[in-house]
């Protein structure tokens, strides 16, 4: 085994680190962590302008082929994770750059590839997701918004939820029933669509502490162009899966977790109690320490992942293993780090407030990893039927 | 980077899933678990034949001169099959003369070692049960050139089969690092008593006590007082070689209760239809990898030489807890079985709580963890 990196990755992660250390000065008085972007202008702005300094270094499109711009390897799409992880920095449109771009490259169009693939490299345009429905989450083929033929154009009706920047995003990709009378798996189409659209009406969900992440999208008689169907017509269950396949490595959120094991350990050393300083607390000690060998072992697995994606070796259930670990890590992380600062862990971003109130923060936004990209419990079912070798539930 | 077994390590943990596949039967654990001695000589020399007893020491004194992460991947597969007896201390300690023994000492133990003749245990911990430096009280008294030991050890491993101890003794007045020295100590000196403590997995734990036991200067490991840093090396080692041991074991937990859930039936389908047991059997596996690149990592360090007392302690205090959590859940998964001694579970679910005082508990590897990052 060999865990490092090549002389010239080294150089790609300092130059890296470097953009991303100035990006993280720039960053607004009113940023707390991944659900920023999505909460305000200010926020958005700030996701906006990161993703057009990668995009002018041709951060976007690492690892994609040459032909598409393509530039770096996956292990340089890995270190540029690795370092807004670090940073907390947005700049990345997961949705356009981590799923709908290598979807586009495993099965889209030379059409889309063109039209889309640039736009994306280049930050000009970001995209949301309608997937979820109210009736259809984790079971997502059981959605229900129609998608009906009409001459070269869908019209397309029904209710999505639970989309993520939606009042902000310029696209999206959706998925729809277009065949009300085929069999499930074969009825569903993957469209495209520009979120200005006529007939779409985007209406917040607040998160529980009142961020504006989510949205319910409401489609009225939305005309999209037969033309931005990726994949075939009907078979949209297909790209489903081939978008849900892209295994993520996960390292920016286990990066974000090393840096708050850092940024407690600094908040213990600095801050007294009872004359004190927090760190001389032995129950603090094993606390703190227990949570930074977690993260270690998750960011080593995450390094198994991204390592193996290198290779274009599937890793599956090791980016299941480190969605779930990491994700309910930062629960943990979030309980530990609001309990340490004892009746302060209750206070929000504000003049009150220790470590900037994102103890506070990460108690609440830690369900949005846990519950999102399918949820944990799913996560786990795809373990044991898919890595395991259980019996599927039917 | 590249996080895949090299073809040599391959090799290495087939051989050594077929060995003890073959010599070490489970049948045989459980009786050598009451065997008085605890390991059996036969397989002992055997293993020394196949280079096992030799793995980490030089080619020059007769050994095979493996890397420190071709070992590691080898005892992962020995904790897979469980191999009763002071085969990881025996290797472990060896690391004390390779690094910091005379030519004279090296010449004299290690080709021992590696042809089977010599098992080399370590006697460190005592009645107090502490694991850093204050806890360290036998006295070791200069007689002249040479020394006079009294006092007690526990928690030795195989002392009575032991031919030689490492004896982590204090030669100067106080409770800090400085004063502790190592020795090399015959098990059969005069003065020295063993004797063997019942323990969770009958792994032949032994108190010594030592009543005016005379040790040549000669047998001084290292230098006079600057033993701690010596002991503080096996520590490191030590804890990333029987988390590899306790990974083993742990996946093999794992293996066998995924095994049984596709067997097992009730309710007319195999009980690893049920989704309460897919998702613990889920978290089984996490764990495991979790577990896996973490030791690796400390693994590849200290094999390169690289600082590695961070990650290493991390890995003991880490695979400790998930070795006792994920045998726990076999246990449970495997029902009424499952708590049966002559389930194989089980002798997992106990030695999962042995390995876990062995060079450092968990807390004492969350400690040095807190020193590493920076904790004031």
């Amino acid at each position: 085994m060999d865990f490092r990196l090549t002389d010239e990755q080294v150089a790609r992660r300092k130059e890296i680190y470097k953009v991303c250390e100035e990006l993280d000065k720039k960053k607004p008085k009113s940023w707390l962590g991944f659900e920023s972007p999505f909460d305000n202008e200010e926020g958005w702005a700030f996701h906006r302008y990161c993703a057009k300094e990668f995009a002018k270094r041709g951060w976007l499109a690492l690892s994609w082929p040459k032909e598409y711009g393509g530039t770096g390897t996956m292990m340089d799409k890995v270190l540029l994770a690795e370092a807004r992880g670090y940073y907390d920095l947005p700049g990345s449109d997961i949705f356009g750059i981590s799923m709908l771009a290598p979807t586009l490259i495993a099965a889209g169009s030379e059409e889309l590839k063109k039209e889309f693939l640039p736009k994306i490299a280049n930050a000009e345009i970001m995209f949301c997701e309608l997937w979820s429905e109210p009736n259809a989450g984790s079971d997502l083929a059981a959605l229900t918004a129609s998608a009906i033929k009409k001459g070269d154009e869908f019209i397309v009706n029904g209710q999505k939820t639970w989309n993520t920047g939606a009042h902000y995003a310029d696209w999206a990709f959706g998925v729809y029933k277009s065949d009300p009378n085929a069999k499930k798996h074969h009825n569903l189409t993957f469209i495209l669509c520009d979120m200005k659209s006529k007939g779409i009406t985007v209406k917040g969900i607040p998160y529980m502490n009142g961020a504006h992440v989510y949205n319910e999208v409401y489609l009225d008689d939305v005309h999209m162009p037969a033309k931005y169907v990726v994949g075939q017509e009907n078979e949209g269950w297909a790209v489903v899966n081939v978008l849900a396949g892209f295994e993520r490595s996960n390292i920016d959120m286990v990066m974000g977790l090393v840096r708050g094991v850092e940024d407690l350990v600094k908040f213990c050393n600095e801050n007294k109690r009872d004359g004190k300083p927090l760190a001389h607390d032995p129950m603090i000690r094993n606390k703190i320490a227990d949570l930074a060998a977690s993260v270690e072992a998750v960011r080593t697995l995450a390094y198994r992942v991204a390592d193996q994606q290198n290779r274009n070796e599937m890793g599956l259930m090791d980016a299941a293993a480190v969605k779930i670990f990491a994700s309910e890590l930062l629960e943990k992380f979030g309980q530990i780090s609001t309990d340490i600062l004892g009746p302060y862990g209750q206070v929000k971003q504000s003049k009150f407030a220790k470590l900037n109130g994102t103890a506070e923060y990460n108690y609440q936004a830690c369900f949005v990893p846990i519950v999102s990209m399918g949820t944990n419990e799913i996560q786990r079912n795809i373990i044991a039927w898919y890595g395991l070798g259980l019996p599927r539930m039917k | 980077m590249d996080l895949r077994f090299t073809e040599q390590q391959e090799i290495l943990k087939k051989s050594a899933r077929d060995f003890l596949t073959k010599e070490c039967p489970k049948a045989k654990v459980r009786e050598l678990e009451k065997d008085p001695k605890g390991y059996d000589p036969a397989l002992w020399q055997k293993m020394a034949e196949l280079g096992w007893l030799g793995f980490n020491i030089p080619e020059d004194y007769e050994g095979m001169g493996y890397s420190f992460e071709d070992l590691n991947m080898h005892i992962e597969e020995v904790g897979k099959n469980i191999l009763p007896g002071p085969y990881i201390s025996t290797v472990v300690n060896t690391f004390a003369i390779v690094a910091e023994g005379t030519e004279e000492q090296k010449k004299e133990f290690l080709p021992k070692i590696s042809n089977g003749q010599l098992i080399l245990t370590l006697a460190w911990l005592e009645e107090n049960g502490q694991f850093d430096a204050s806890g360290i009280t036998l006295k070791a008294a200069h007689k002249g050139n040479d020394f006079v030991l009294n006092g007690t050890k526990m928690f030795v491993d195989s002392a009575h089969v032991s031919n030689y101890m490492i004896v982590i003794a204090r030669t100067k007045d106080g409770a800090g690092e400085d004063g502790i020295t190592a020795f090399l100590v015959d098990s059969k000196s005069a003065g020295l008593k063993t004797e063997v403590i019942p323990t969770i997995a009958a792994d032949h734990l032994c108190e010594v006590v030592f009543k005016d036991v005379a040790v040549s200067a000669k047998n001084v490991l290292g230098k006079v007082d600057k033993g701690w840093a010596i002991l503080q090396m096996l520590v490191r080692k030590g804890s990333i070689l029987k988390s590899a041991e306790s990974l083993g074991g742990l996946q093999a937990v794992v293996d066998m209760t995924i095994a049984y859930s596709k067997e097992r039936v009730q309710y007319d389908r195999p009980i690893g239809a049920f989704q309460a047991l897919q998702h613990k059997m889920s978290d089984m596996w996490i764990s495991m990898g979790t577990s896996k690149y973490l030791l690796y990592e400390a693994a590849w360090m200290e094999s390169e030489g690289m600082p590695s007392a961070k990650e290493a302690s991390m890995t003991k205090a880490y695979i400790n807890e998930a070795y006792k959590l994920v045998s726990a859940l076999g246990v449970k998964l495997h029902g009424g079985i499952g708590t049966s001694s002559d389930h194989d579970v089980p002798l997992y679910y106990r030695r999962a709580k042995a390995a876990d005082t062995v060079y450092g508990s968990t807390d004492f590897h969350r400690e040095m963890v807190a020193q590493q990052i920076g904790l004031k």
